[in-house]
């Protein structure tokens, strides 16, 4: 086990390392000066040439990049050109809301999912199951940002019940009630997923109605809601649990649109504005957090397959 | 009942916080106006950015000596009035001797000196005054001379636009920055508004500034008085065109800037939202390379080109609504001091037949023509659609190179990556502010018939002989063809109907001072 510990966190460093210098040397493949959007249309070639020696452009790719990783290994990631502070604040600032939108997001996608599959399962070949099925094929044709411009006109504009867009912390003015500025957005964000969960729910609990010992629950008289609540449901959900873990990781990258839409200042549209402005360091120091994130939850759950299954050691 | 208890305790405090929060959200929403912007500026600092949405926010907290008035005449802002020397080559420039910084130090002419010089030597606008300037120092502690090289007719006009333009900084900060835009802990100005914080994503904030003292006269334009209503001003980035309008409509914003053309009929019979019509139009450019490439001499091939172009047609594409767009050729709009109608019988002609024997005349081979546009602006992209089209109708070869904004503003500084090129131009009360007049801009027009006019154009204080001259400078244009103008483009912001104090029409860029809920 400790020499398997050894080999896989030994691949974690170079993988890092690696992803690290791609990140780096990809983001200045791309052209474009950021010193020359900072400025403006007007600027001087002068006026652009002293800003990017200044901003320490104008140095080897190599020299850039060791500086860079030499200051990101102390947990400095530099400073953005753009707002001129640190890109670690920016992160820690975007990562609240993104982080929220997503929780918020699997509610939505637990509370609608959830119901709605095992109901259109329970009743299947119903005008019911034929409505859920449909609203469910709904859902995850329209495009998030359609969704979200509807919820901001109907319970923003028309009803006035929540507010349109934006979002304070919930460590400033208002606090708690803050939360409210995520109900919309993780509701457009949740929609496409809630659908794929609907339809995954509603197939798996189809499979599981199959099995013998669904039948033999049903011969010895058990109560419907029983058979459905302990035996199909139950064992239906583990394929549902997987795809929904699925579904964290894809609403991090699909929330950029969410976030646009609803003008919340998360990473995702952070970094999308970055591209823009050609920031590099807080591109490269978003993607970099992004990528140690998965890292580590792939290293993490590799050595809890190693720990509930020996024989993964050996491979 | 253990755990009810406790839990009642909670539910109680937790709804007093909640209370208080929303009733204290409700207090700062009165005191606040809240603007929903298109995106975030780079920097607030006048000297060296030329953003509008930096002078948007920058120029209720920094002031310059002059501004504009409701004729977009340069009224004194900081200054208290001017003596020009016969020769029109000295000008003293007196101050008004109350105005405090927000750091609560009293303006001097040391600022003033120190303010100009730093803009003079590292702002793009300020290089075009400098360059005919001797001397500038101060001459005594509320007044300033500036000594020139020759007369230079449009200094007024360029120490009173703020927008990459001389605002007033301590000597201080100015003297001690260079091209690098300052910080913005060391934003310190004259204006109604302070520097309140700048927090990433979330917004901009602004806070009254207690002890402003306004310029005397009425409110016309951006000059005369001053009075700040709101004790703070948010300015939010909010980038969805949709997003914006029913912010407004919903309460959540006072007002939102850029609103999308097809709205504005909409918009116009919507009682949750007044129109505020941007009153200097914009004004599309293609620009022509004079440096390299098959157009660099080719005054014959670049009149094809110009002659196979039907502007209206692009502006009814890109634009849509008429009351948003002009088929105007002349630089500046009508009814402007600078309109003139020089030139523009060649502005639109959309003659595909006399475009194709103008290109025969130039011997053109049909080598490509490399037409750079961005994405990033909807209109550029759809009018270089259309135009290209056009372009071929006629037999030129032209093809789109589409590229983000970043990267046009990086290949267009390099001659042998494009022939053509498409930008848009703000809305100036000067001509010498267009970017053609400058040779150092993408294009780099600087032709012996140019200077000799440009140097007739700001070698006169003469109001009058400026201007004939500027209509020569506008016919040299379409004689030269060194930029095209597509037409110009109205823009518009949405506002609360809850706000007073908001005119119909914008001057420039909207501003906050003498407006209230």
């Amino acid at each position: 086990m400790v020499r398997y510990l050894i080999r896989r966190i030994g691949m974690f460093l170079p993988t890092l390392l690696a992803s690290s210098f791609l990140i780096f040397a990809f983001i200045r493949l791309i052209p474009g000066d950021p010193a020359a959007v900072m400025l403006g249309d007007q600027a001087t070639p002068e006026a652009v040439a002293a800003l990017r020696a200044e901003m320490g452009l104008e140095q080897s790719l190599l020299h850039q990049y060791i500086i860079w990783l030499t200051a990101a290994l102390t947990g400095d990631l530099g400073k953005s050109i753009f707002f001129q502070v640190p890109v670690l604040d920016l992160i820690v600032d975007g990562l609240e809301t993104s982080v929220l939108l997503a929780l918020f997001s699997m509610v939505w996608i637990v509370i609608l999912g959830l119901p709605i599959g095992m109901l259109a399962a329970a009743r299947r070949g119903s005008l019911l199951d034929q409505g859920l099925s449909g609203l469910a094929m709904f859902l995850a044709s329209v495009p998030t940002f359609w969704v979200g411009l509807y919820l901001i006109l109907i319970f923003a504009a028309t009803l006035g019940w929540l507010p349109s867009s934006g979002y304070p912390s919930i460590f400033e003015d208002g606090g708690i009630t803050n939360l409210r500025y995520l109900l919309l957005p993780s509701l457009a964000l949740a929609a496409p997923n809630a659908a794929l969960i609907i339809r995954l729910t509603r197939a798996s609990m189809l499979d599981v109605y199959r099995e013998d010992y669904v039948r033999t629950a049903r011969a010895k008289g058990l109560h419907p809601l029983a058979v459905v609540v302990r035996h199909v449901f139950r064992n239906a959900l583990l394929t549902v649990v997987s795809a929904i873990g699925f579904t964290v990781a894809a609403l991090i990258s699909e929330a950029v649109v969410t976030e646009t839409v609803f003008s919340l200042p998360g990473i995702g549209r952070m970094v999308v504005q970055s591209i823009l402005r050609r920031d590099y360091p807080v591109i490269q120091g978003t993607i970099l957090m992004i990528v140690l994130l998965y890292l580590t939850i792939n290293l993490v759950v590799d050595i809890l397959y190693a720990w509930l299954d020996p024989r993964v050691k050996l491979r | 009942m253990i755990i009810v208890r406790p839990f009642s305790r909670f539910l109680f405090a937790a709804t007093v916080v909640t209370a208080g929060s929303l009733a204290s959200l409700a207090v700062q929403a009165q005191d606040t106006l809240r603007y929903a912007t298109i995106g975030e500026p780079p920097s607030l600092d006048q000297h060296v950015v030329t953003s509008d949405l930096a002078t948007t926010i920058a120029h209720h907290m920094f002031e310059g000596l002059y501004t504009f008035d409701a004729n977009y005449e340069p009224q004194p802002l900081l200054a208290s009035g001017d003596e020009v020397s016969d020769d029109g080559m000295t000008i003293t420039i007196h101050l008004r001797d109350n105005v405090r910084f927000h750091d609560g130090q009293p303006m001097t002419s040391e600022d003033v000196v120190a303010s100009l010089k730093r803009w003079g030597e590292h702002g793009s606008r300020g290089k075009l005054l400098f360059a005919n300037i001797e001397d500038v120092s101060a001459s005594g502690p509320h007044s300033v001379t500036l000594t020139f090289t020759q007369p230079f007719g449009p200094w007024k006009n360029l120490l009173a636009f703020i927008n990459g333009g001389p605002a007033i900084y301590p000597a201080s900060v100015a003297g001690g920055h260079d091209a690098t835009p300052i910080p913005t802990d060391q934003y310190v100005g004259t204006g109604p508004y302070v520097f309140g914080e700048w927090r990433p994503n979330r917004y901009v904030e602004l806070l009254r500034f207690d002890d402003y003292e306004s310029p005397p006269g009425p409110a016309s334009g951006y000059a005369g008085e001053r009075v700040a209503n709101f004790e703070r001003l948010h300015f939010i980035p909010v980038p969805d065109p949709g997003t914006r309008v029913n912010g407004v409509r919903a309460g959540d914003y006072d007002y939102a800037e850029s609103m999308p053309s097809d709205l504005i009929d909409e918009l116009d019979a919507d009682p949750a939202a007044n129109v505020v019509l941007n009153g200097g139009p914009i004004f599309g450019l293609v620009f022509v390379n004079s440096n390299a490439g098959p157009l660099m001499d080719n005054v014959t091939l670049r009149q094809a080109i110009q002659a196979a172009l039907n502007k209206e047609d692009a502006l009814r594409v890109s634009i849509g609504p008429e009351k948003l767009w002009r088929a105007n050729g002349s630089f500046l709009p009508d009814g402007n001091a600078w309109h003139s109608e020089a030139g523009t019988g060649r502005f639109s002609e959309g003659d595909a037949e006399k475009a194709a024997g103008l290109a025969a005349d130039a011997d053109y081979d049909g080598t490509p023509i490399k037409f750079l546009v961005s994405t990033n602006y909807a209109f550029h992209y759809d009018q270089a659609v259309v135009f290209t089209r056009q372009l071929l109708e006629a037999g030129i070869n032209v093809q789109m190179v589409v590229v983000d904004w970043a990267t046009l503003i990086q290949k267009r500084a390099q001659p042998e990556e494009w022939d053509l090129f498409f930008t848009h131009h703000g809305f100036v009360p000067d001509p010498i502010l267009i970017s053609v007049m400058n040779d150092n801009y993408p294009g780099w027009w600087a032709t012996a018939e140019k200077q000799a006019l440009k140097a007739a154009f700001t070698e006169t204080n003469d109001p009058d002989a400026r201007k004939a001259t500027w209509a020569d400078i506008q016919a040299l244009i379409y004689e030269q063809v060194p930029t095209m103008k597509t037409g110009d483009v109205y823009t518009y912001n949405i506002a609360s109907p809850a706000l007073s104090g908001i005119e119909g029409t914008t001057l420039i860029w909207p501003h906050f001072w003498g407006v209230s809920r």
